[in-house]
């Protein structure tokens, strides 16, 4: 009797252990999504969200596509603060303008919170991230001889302040990325809340009319996202079309290819068409032969 | 010489009406390229889309065919300049083999480009807006003329003998005599005739040589030119030239046996002959092998990623088979047999043409298809099917078909006219004797 009870006592352990293992084991099939949002303001006109998912796999941390994130102003206990959703990139970032209608709420404070919630899917779970922003813009001004001002200004209860202590990029826009107008690659705003950078990229190849696009940047700050602002200046080299259609070369039209290959062409054909005529020529001299 | 030996070699010489084999053999050409034509008709009406060929391959057995053509086209201004050139003798019966298999391949390399063309009432536009810059007028240019010279280094040669079955009236149809009459009738075989027709021949044997490797550098140049894995090569004028060679001898020897046995030329086409052709092979054989080494081994070595899948494609994965086929018939298997003396008797000798002739035909297969299908920048969002090549029946049916009808013309060019030339055979003979 004694010896039953303990293969009872000892096969329910066995099962306990067993669904306990399976249940850890369901639990290990789900990831963690990493998920997190930045706040953008492009030019002080454009303002956007993204909302940037990753997760550590054989110990990378990879971009998690194909993710629906939710996007609420304030908090997301309303269904009214929900801003938009969108889906995930290849580069695990899934971006979303904050639409006109977030008006009422934006305007209440100077500050602002953002969440984002990622959609529960078979590998991860539903996932919460939030950010806060103190709203604030960038001023660009420049002189005739070639410096660069820029303010930082911040949203107070009084009107835009002048920010000390932020770091801000300042550069030209280029095709692959964005150039920097001089050796100093960061600034940092004075008491006045301002940075002054020289320019020295001279002959740098502009539009038609020597245009550069000037762009001045914040950079994932802590307190007030990222925060741009662009601004056209005559500093650059006129950019002058010059067409190639018409020059002889390889890849040009019919009856513009170069002339040492048209040399070189005719000739060959016509030195030996020449003896293709000459030996037609003997075959009528060899028919006449043979007539005589 | 006595003229009875000169009766003898003209009649073992002169040429045979079909028998029956013969007879079968013909239709069963004429067959082949009626479906062909058949085939042909259809792709007209409803377009390349018959076909299966798309996005990717747009170059497929049609443009492989036209590479074979050409290749095989190259055997006679080996024979016939080359050796002529050389001073050998010996390869006097196998010039009129050599060149009509040249012009046979050559007219059908012509007109299978022209298959390829989804609208082929619009070839004009390649003379009204061809480019002298791209190396498809240079194609054009170059296969016209070498077409022309093969046709006057049949055309001399033959006028000698032309004379001679203009004397067998009696054996000769009334149309055939007229031909006979038309193109050779003012030979009379003076001392001036036959100095300028000699001029003609050694003239023309030294032109053919740089026309016909521009021929077929030139098409190599159609792909290489291109930048594909594959086809980026520095070494495809001399890789396709002397797979050129190859094919053609290869098919010379064919065509030796062929005619040997089914004329009973043997005391014409020797042992000798087939042994110093099987020399000749073996050596064409070790030279495009060197090349394939080259081709293959090097970036193979190198394994770029971006030539990865093209490599691996051909070395071990869909194209495989293919590939060590034709590399074992083609090249290894045709070694091994004629290396042997034996080998270079006149069957095996054959059967080493013919493999050569057949791999070859599949080596020019895997230059042009397999490169297309693994391009250096993929497409994207195109149909599965895209990105696989199995030519329809309709292909099939079109290149069999340009293969039987470059046979044909052979087959009745052999019928019409000596395919050993007969003056030459006698004129050699009489030499020897003096001697």
């Amino acid at each position: 009797m004694k010896k039953n009870s303990y293969k009872s006592i000892l096969i329910a352990l066995l099962l306990l252990g067993m669904m306990a293992t399976a249940a850890i084991a369901q639990d290990g099939d789900k990831k963690d999504l990493m998920l997190s949002a930045s706040y953008f303001n492009s030019n002080n006109q454009t303002q956007y969200l993204v909302a940037h998912t990753k997760c550590k796999i054989d110990g990378k941390f990879l971009p998690i596509p194909a993710i629906e994130v939710s996007f609420y102003i304030t908090n997301d206990s309303a269904e009214s603060h929900l801003l938009g959703k969108a889906v995930t990139n290849d580069k695990g970032e899934a971006p979303l303008m904050i639409p006109a209608s977030a008006q009422s709420e934006w305007v209440k404070s100077v500050k602002q919170t953002f969440v984002v919630v990622s959609k529960a899917t078979k590998v991860f779970d539903q996932t919460k991230a939030s950010t806060d922003v103190v709203k604030a813009k960038l001023k660009i001004d420049t002189t005739a001889d070639k410096k660069i001002n820029v303010m930082v200004l911040e949203l107070k209860d009084t009107g835009w302040t002048p920010v000390k202590g932020v770091d801000l990029k300042v550069a030209i826009k280029r095709m692959g990325g964005d150039l920097n107008v001089g050796e100093t690659q960061t600034y940092t705003t004075d008491s006045t809340g301002s940075i002054s950078a020289d320019f020295k990229r001279d002959s740098l190849p502009g539009d038609l009319n020597g245009n550069l696009t000037l762009i001045a940047k914040v950079e994932d700050n802590d307190t007030y996202g990222n925060l741009t602002v662009e601004e056209l200046v005559p500093w650059g080299a006129k950019m002058e079309y010059v067409s190639k259609f018409d020059r002889r070369t390889l890849f040009a039209r019919r009856g513009h290819s170069p002339i040492w290959l048209e040399l070189l062409a005719y000739s060959i054909i016509g030195v030996v068409w020449i003896i293709l005529v000459y030996l037609v020529g003997q075959i009528r001299k060899i028919k006449t032969l043979g007539m005589e | 010489m006595k003229d009875s030996a000169i009766q003898k070699i003209t009649e073992d010489l002169l040429p045979q009406k079909f028998g029956k084999q013969g007879k079968i053999w013909v239709a069963f050409l004429s067959v082949l390229c009626i479906i062909g034509f058949i085939a042909y008709c259809r792709q007209l009406s409803k377009g390349l889309v018959v076909t299966g060929m798309r996005d990717y391959v747009s170059w497929g057995i049609y443009i492989s065919n036209f590479v074979f053509f050409v290749a095989i086209s190259l055997v006679g201004s080996l024979i016939t300049a080359v050796l002529r050139l050389t001073n050998a003798e010996w390869s006097t019966p196998l010039t009129r083999i050599a060149e009509i298999i040249a012009v046979s391949a050559i007219t059908f390399a012509s007109l299978i480009i022209i298959v390829d063309m989804g609208r082929p009432d619009r070839f004009y536009n390649l003379f009204i807006h061809g480019r002298l810059q791209s190396p498809i007028i240079w194609d054009v240019i170059v296969i016209t003329t070498y077409f022309f010279i093969s046709l006057l280094l049949l055309y001399f040669p033959l006028l000698p003998d032309l004379q001679i079955l203009l004397r067998f009236k009696e054996r000769t149809n009334k149309r055939l005599y007229w031909l006979y009459g038309f193109l050779g009738s003012f030979w009379k075989d003076t001392p001036q005739q036959i100095k300028i027709s000699r001029r003609a021949v050694n003239i023309l044997s030294i032109t053919i040589i740089p026309v016909a490797f521009s021929i077929h550098t030139v098409t190599s140049w159609l792909f290489a030119t291109t930048y594909r894995p594959g086809w980026d090569s520095t070494n495809f004028g001399a890789y396709f030239i002397s797979g050129a060679f190859l094919v053609g001898a290869g098919a010379v020897i064919v065509a030796m046996y062929v005619f040997r046995s089914h004329y009973n030329l043997e005391r014409y086409i020797t042992y000798s002959h087939f042994d110093k052709m099987g020399k000749i092979l073996v050596m064409l054989a070790l030279l495009y092998l060197y090349f394939n080494v080259n081709e293959f081994l090097v970036p193979a070595f190198k394994m770029k990623k971006s030539e990865e899948d093209h490599l691996m494609g051909l070395f071990t994965g869909e194209f495989a088979p293919v590939f060590w086929f034709a590399i074992c018939t083609a090249m290894i298997i045709p070694i091994l047999i004629l290396v042997n003396r034996k080998g270079r008797r006149p069957l095996p000798a054959f059967i080493a043409g013919l493999l050569v002739v057949v791999g070859s035909w599949f080596k020019r297969y895997l230059i042009v298809t397999p490169t297309l299908l693994h391009p250096f920048l993929p497409m994207h969002d195109v149909p599965e099917s895209y990105k696989h090549y199995f030519p329809t029946w309709e292909e099939w049916a079109i290149a069999i078909g340009s293969l039987a009808g470059a046979m044909l013309i052979i087959t009745i060019f052999a019928r019409i006219f000596p395919i050993i030339p007969i003056h030459e055979t006698i004129t050699e003979t009489e030499q020897h004797e003096k001697e």
